[in-house]
């Protein structure tokens, strides 16, 4: 017994030292915490501006609508907790939108003249489709919307999207900071019954947002390759689509590697895997994705889809251990 | 003169040699796809022991297989959005045919027999319409496509014969997905899961839908009883803490009941697979997200078991009891230690002869 005692002892210590409750603390206080109160800050401008001026052509308006989504894709991958609450996500952010449900939805209500945009309370009971950042993008940028006939009741919808955006994005926040946060710092008698279930709750944000960009943010549009479809690609109409992918792993980065926390190994692994492909996103030069049906420019979308698999990964590989977090053959698995 | 010879060969030419059946010597109890250590998949026949008795390679990771009603044979399904299938002879595990997805479609992952073993049925994605369809093969002609029909939902995903033999039972999960986006989900707040009954003919004859509240409790595997008592097993795609039950029965022309109790959260929402004893007096589930099992009396709806098991998902009945197997490649009747297969099972457990 002697023997064993004292070959524990000289085991060495590792140089990190993070708990998993330190990497909880960390991922609040650095990823997600401030991350919902850039998006709470910037939602309130954009309702302000929206307040002062509702012309889709407006820079001030158009501005403030993409700085508060680009606010967004810093946390649209946090899909747990305050944000599945009353479908508050969703109403921030329907898409992809394969019925066509969001113009159909904003047509019907402008048709309607529909007095249902004129007070928040009413307004947060239409459909999610005509509700959040993609469907005031149709607002903005659509031609099918851009009538100079409907732009009294236009005008009234850009209001109500733009209020209902903030208050959604202001109640995720309150339930963050009104005890949400403090369930995955202390878990046990809240949300979570243990450190491994928030630690799997967050690992799981990481998967599921990396696999959404590959699968759906690259997916949808690259098609195949007889049949591409740029019209499938996010927020095309606005140009986003490629700063989407940028933003979306920028802030997957980011998480990954306040969950790496002071393990300066994994968190060298994360950045290898993460930099080329922010890099690759960054140099695409094809910010709607119509390269999708060009063959050479094809070459490179799908380049930076398997640069974005090789992140899926070296996650798996090596932030997982490192978390304790481990995927099951069936557990994760969906069918 | 009438002699044995001749006899048997006016049967032979009659056609009515009496085939190898499910009894013959070395037919396994129970189908499982799995996963080998070097990363391969294969589909594996099980005696009642959970020792292995054939093995045949899958060209992908597999998900469920149908049993064929009479002779030892049986497909094995791609995991979806596979678009292969495999019939297997289980007496000696050799490849007798593939089946491959009509352009436009892909397969779900499971299938079923008509009574007489002529027809196979396979859930199927008609996805550039995102409507499920199920296909309809002959299987006297080799397993040839003849026919489709409208699944009466999206995303159809497990399918059984009714004991009554001439309807299917279908769990339409509701949920949209397309090859292009892989497996991503892609409709989830204006999903609309259903249970299915409709005649070998198509033809539509009951749909049963849970309350609007449980949109988002996606209607995906099925066990029967003998007398046509349906459980289905669901996965709740809102947040796991708001997880309501994920099991559920149903008899025809009556209402849904919903079951949960015990460690309901550590279900995480989720249940893997379903089976109901014969007499459909006990229905189970498996939740792999929770490594738990849930077995719950039908007519109190009262639980009367709960067993951990980590990644536990296959699961089947086995005379009185329940059969289990892991992704982790335990085998065993529930409750006990079991054997340990050198392999990862895939989710489900066939039960076949």
């Amino acid at each position: 017994m002697k023997a064993l005692s004292l070959s524990l002892v000289l085991l060495p210590l590792p140089l990190w030292a993070a708990t998993p409750e330190d990497r909880i603390e960390e991922v609040l206080n650095q990823h997600i915490l401030p991350g919902f109160e850039a998006l709470a800050a910037q939602t309130e401008a954009l309702k302000t501006t929206a307040a002062e001026t509702c012309d889709p052509q407006a820079p001030a308006l158009r501005d403030a609508w993409a700085a508060a989504f680009d606010a967004w894709l810093g946390v649209s991958h946090l899909r747990f907790g305050p944000t599945e609450r009353d479908e508050r996500a969703f109403a921030l952010a329907y898409w992809p939108d394969t019925k066509g449900f969001t113009p159909r939805t904003l047509g019907s209500l402008i048709d309607a003249q529909d007095p249902a945009a004129e007070t928040q309370e009413a307004f947060s009971h239409v459909s999610i489709a005509a509700r959040g950042f993609y469907a005031m993008e149709l607002l903005l940028f659509d031609d099918a919307f851009a009538g100079e006939e409907i732009a009294g009741y236009r005008c009234t919808l850009v209001q109500a999207v733009a209020r209902d955006i903030d208050a959604n994005a202001d109640a995720i926040l309150a339930d963050w900071q009104g005890g949400f946060a403090d369930d995955l710092r202390a878990p046990g008698d809240g949300a979570y019954r243990d450190t491994n279930e928030v630690m799997q709750e967050l690992y799981g944000a990481l998967t599921t947002g990396l696999q959404f960009t590959s699968d759906t943010r690259l997916g949808r549009p690259l098609g195949t390759f007889d049949r591409p479809r740029p019209t499938r690609a996010e927020a095309y109409r606005s140009e986003r689509s490629q700063r989407h992918v940028v933003l979306s792993l920028t802030a997957l980065r980011d998480l990954a590697l306040h969950l790496a926390a002071d393990d300066a190994e994994v968190a060298e692994e994360m950045a290898a895997a993460f930099d080329p492909a922010i890099q690759r996103a960054q140099e695409l030069n094809d910010p709607t994705f119509a390269g999708v049906a060009d063959p050479m420019a094809r070459i490179r979308i799908e380049g930076l889809q398997t640069e974005i698999d090789a992140i899926r990964t070296a996650v798996a590989a090596d932030l997982g251990p490192a978390l304790g977090v481990t995927s099951g053959f069936n557990a994760l698995d969906g069918d | 003169m009438a002699t044995r010879r001749g006899f048997l060969s006016g049967l032979l030419a009659a056609g009515l040699t009496p085939l190898p059946g499910w009894a013959d010597a070395g037919a396994p109890a129970f189908l499982s796809a799995a996963q080998m250590p070097d990363g391969s998949y294969m589909l594996v026949g099980l005696d009642g022991a959970g020792a292995i008795r054939f093995r045949q390679p899958l060209p992908e990771r597999g998900h469920a297989a149908a049993a064929h009603p009479l002779r030892p044979e049986a497909v094995a399904f791609a995991r979806r959005p596979g678009r292969f299938a495999l019939v297997i002879d289980c007496a000696g595990g050799a490849l007798k045919a593939t089946l491959d997805a009509p352009e436009g479609r892909h397969f779900y992952g499971h299938g079923a027999f008509s009574p007489d073993g002529a027809l196979l049925f396979t859930t199927e994605n008609d996805y550039a319409a995102a409507r499920g369809v199920i296909g309809v093969w002959d299987v006297a002609s080799g397993y040839t496509r003849i026919d489709e029909f409208d699944s009466g939902g999206t995303g159809p995903h497990e399918m059984r014969l009714m004991p009554d033999g001439e309807t299917l039972v279908i769990a339409n999960g509701g949920i949209e997905t397309h090859p292009d986006a892989g497996r991503e989900k892609l409709n989830i707040p204006f999903m609309k899961p259903n249970l299915a009954y409709a005649g070998l003919d198509g033809r539509l004859a009951e749909v049963v839908e849970l309350p609007p509240a449980l949109n988002k409790n996606s209607i995906r595997h099925l066990a029967l009883s003998g007398d046509g008592l349906v459980g289905f097993a669901m996965q709740w795609q809102g947040d796991t803490r708001d997880a309501p039950a994920v099991l559920g029965l149903h008899r025809r022309g009556s209402a849904p009941r919903l079951l949960q109790g015990g460690d309901h959260a550590r279900l995480e929402g989720y249940a893997g697979s379903v089976a109901m004893t014969p007499d459909g007096a006990q229905v189970a589930i498996s939740s792999p997200r929770g490594g738990l099992v849930q077995v719950f009396d039908t007519s109190s709806g009262a639980l009367l078991r709960e067993v951990g098991m980590a990644d536990v998902c296959g699961l089947a009945c086995d005379g009185g009891g329940f059969l289990v197997t892991s992704g982790l490649g335990r085998v065993g009747r529930l409750g006990e230690a079991g054997t340990q297969q050198d392999l990862r099972f895939d989710n489900h457990l066939v039960p076949v002869g």
